[in-house]
């Protein structure tokens, strides 16, 4: 699958690059208003990450473009301007999701997961990976095909784990992820720990491949 | 405190009260020196008049006898009386006191008297002419009453003209008096002052606009430059994230090392929150959260314990919630939102462990407490950075954000401490 980066910021570009790519994923990256134009004009994504202050001109008329050629690519709209005006207009615009800045990579790829998710599979809302078959709009798990009952925030986290395979992820990105914004206005993020025993011991009940793993002093991994 | 027009119309008061009492005085002593010289002249013309009479036609003493019985009986003022000695004295001026013969009320009166003497076949007669003359003590109080009546007259003209003055003159004064009373650094651009025609007044507005605009520049300077700061801090914390996040994905960290990358994501994220938060501020100070909407406080508090449950249990906080009435506020549903998350996650975290947080809606007022153990200083609680607890992961920001959008909305945020708890409470 292909991604578009619209970031002017080398460097957090980069490290976008660096994180999202492995074998489902493909990145691109352009750093101004016109490559940007070029790139939408000629090709198509999967999915758009678009910085909303781009040298050249406004990131918000790239979007305009895209929905007015009615082309299909998702679109986040990443910005450090966390203005809610900004949001509402993006989303208005037709942008499936926002993030501001400064956020974790493993945010930004579970919200490129639930995009291209939300593309791909309009009538088939199932993942699944060996014996998890996960419902996203049920909410639903069944491992082997017997169901199990997650509470929604240990479903949010099995999604999170799933858009993040393979990749440490911190404390704090879980924290935050299951939090929300406000995450950081505490010290104290022990309840991700509970959170994740639990859906260890469900997973487990249910004899699913032990794909969680605890990564010492740094966080978790769902390893596959 | 006197007004400032009180004050000379108080001196001026004084100042006629004075000059009015003087000239009682001197205008009974030139009423007086008046009414004595023009009935000496007339006493004189009489005197002539009746020496001449007297003197050209040739009346006998017997008829003068006559004369002066008649006078006597009806005209007292005059009288000719026969001198024992012969001789002719100079003429005088005399004044006498005799009680008032028909009116026993009027006390006494005051006569003016002139004597002289004539000589008539020659007899010596000495004639006196007396007219009644008006009492000093009559005189005075007469004057003294008129000049009472025109100071009464007189104040009452320097209150109405004052009015009249403070009403045209002064009204630039008190005009720019009003427009710096109203105005507000935080909130107005530009100081409106009259415009004005005195030279005072308007030397006084230049040099106040002058003044205020400086102000108002280095106030919106200040301002722009937090919020351009905190944005320009944005990219550099976004990397530093970033990096972090790849960081922990190398392979082979040692336990050592990743413990030293865990203990950053602290720090960092306090570091976020102070630069959100201070953003925040900017942004709000800046009015740039315009949209409004009628928004419910009841759901945004259930929602933000829905969100905050998992610290509340990781604490096992007790809360209590109850909401007696149904609240709805019209304001910006972001910063209504952070006013309510602010509040909630202030009381979460300066609650010690099983502690106890009770949040109420009474009315139109959100009351949140949170146990704890000594007051802390109102004045300083809700200043920005005002250090009161050390914690670490406190922005220092989250009461002065509070503080800023209710001051934007004209809501009132109040701290007390009582019966054990930090009671935080907004009307709305």
């Amino acid at each position: 699958m292909k991604i578009l980066i619209i970031e002017d910021e080398t460097e957090l570009a980069q490290d976008m690059v660096k994180y999202l790519t492995n074998e489902q994923f493909r990145c691109e990256w352009v750093s101004d208003h016109k490559s940007a134009m070029e790139k939408i004009y000629a090709y198509s994504y999967d999915c758009i990450l678009l910085d909303l202050m781009l040298p050249g001109g406004d990131g918000l008329s790239i979007l305009k473009e895209l929905k007015d050629h009615n082309k299909l690519d998702g679109v986040i709209i990443i910005s450090a301007k966390n203005s809610t005006e900004d949001k509402i207009r993006g989303l208005k615009l037709g942008a499936d999701d926002y993030l501001a800045k400064p956020f974790h990579l493993a945010e930004l790829a579970a919200r490129i997961e639930s995009v291209i998710r939300r593309k791909q599979f309009d009538n088939n809302n199932i993942i699944t990976q060996n014996e998890l078959s996960i419902d996203i709009y049920a909410k639903t798990l069944a491992v082997h095909g017997l169901p199990t009952s997650l509470t929604k925030k240990e479903f949010d986290l099995l999604l999170f784990f799933i858009g993040n395979k393979n990749r440490v992820l911190s404390k704090g990105a879980l924290a935050e992820h299951l939090s929300g914004d406000f995450a950081d206005m505490f010290d104290n993020h022990d309840f991700v720990y509970a959170h994740v025993k639990n859906l260890k011991k469900k997973l487990r009940e249910s004899d699913y491949g032990g794909y969680i793993k605890t990564m010492y002093g740094t966080g978790y991994k769902w390893e596959i | 405190m006197t007004k400032l027009l009180d004050r000379p119309l108080k001196a001026f008061t004084i100042y006629s009260l004075v000059i009015l009492l003087i000239s009682i005085p001197v205008y009974v002593f030139v009423v007086d020196q008046i009414w004595v010289s023009e009935l000496d002249e007339n006493n004189w013309l009489t005197l002539e008049h009746t020496k001449k009479r007297l003197t050209s036609r040739a009346f006998t003493a017997d008829d003068l006898e006559k004369i002066n019985q008649i006078w006597g009986e009806l005209q007292p003022g005059v009288s000719i009386t026969k001198m024992d000695e012969p001789k002719l004295l100079q003429d005088s001026v005399y004044e006498v006191v005799r009680p008032n013969e028909y009116d026993s009320d009027d006390g006494e009166d005051r006569f003016r008297g002139l004597k002289s003497h004539l000589l008539i076949n020659g007899e010596s007669y000495q004639i006196t002419i007396e007219t009644n003359v008006e009492e000093a003590d009559e005189t005075l109080l007469a004057v003294a009453v008129v000049t009472f009546f025109f100071f009464v007259i007189l104040i009452i003209g320097f209150i109405l003209l004052n009015r009249r003055i403070a009403a045209d003159s002064w009204r630039p004064f008190y005009q720019i008096l009003s427009s710096l009373q109203s105005f507000d650094l935080t909130k107005d651009s530009v100081l409106h002052l009259p415009k004005t025609d005195i030279q005072e007044f308007q030397q006084l507005t230049q040099s106040l606009e002058q003044l205020v605009n400086k102000n108002i520049s280095t106030y919106q300077q200040q301002k722009s430059f937090i919020e351009n700061a905190s944005h320009e801090l944005q990219t550099p914390i976004a990397l530093l994230k970033s990096k972090l996040d790849l960081l922990i994905q190398k392979k082979g960290l040692t336990p050592e090392i990743a413990q030293i990358l865990s203990s950053i994501e602290a720090p960092l994220s306090r570091l976020t929150r102070i630069n959100k938060n201070l953003l925040l501020l900017a942004k709000v100070e800046n009015h740039q959260y315009t949209d409004q909407a009628s928004l419910s406080v009841n759901q945004l508090i259930g929602s933000s314990l829905v969100l905050f449950e998992d610290y509340i249990y990781d604490k096992n906080l007790s809360v209590e919630h109850a909401s007696e009435a149904t609240l709805s506020v019209i304001s910006n549903s972001f910063l209504l939102e952070t006013l309510i998350h602010n509040l909630l996650s202030n009381a979460i975290r300066h609650t010690a462990v099983k502690g106890k947080v009770i949040i109420r809606l009474e009315g139109k007022t959100l009351i949140i407490a949170n146990s704890g153990t000594h007051p802390l200083d109102e004045k300083q609680l809700f200043e920005r950075f005002s250090a009161l607890s050390n914690e670490k992961v406190s922005s220092g920001l989250g009461l002065a954000i509070i503080k800023e959008i209710s001051k934007k909305y004209n809501w009132q945020v109040g701290y007390r401490f009582e019966n054990g708890y930090h009671t935080l409470s907004v009307i709305f």
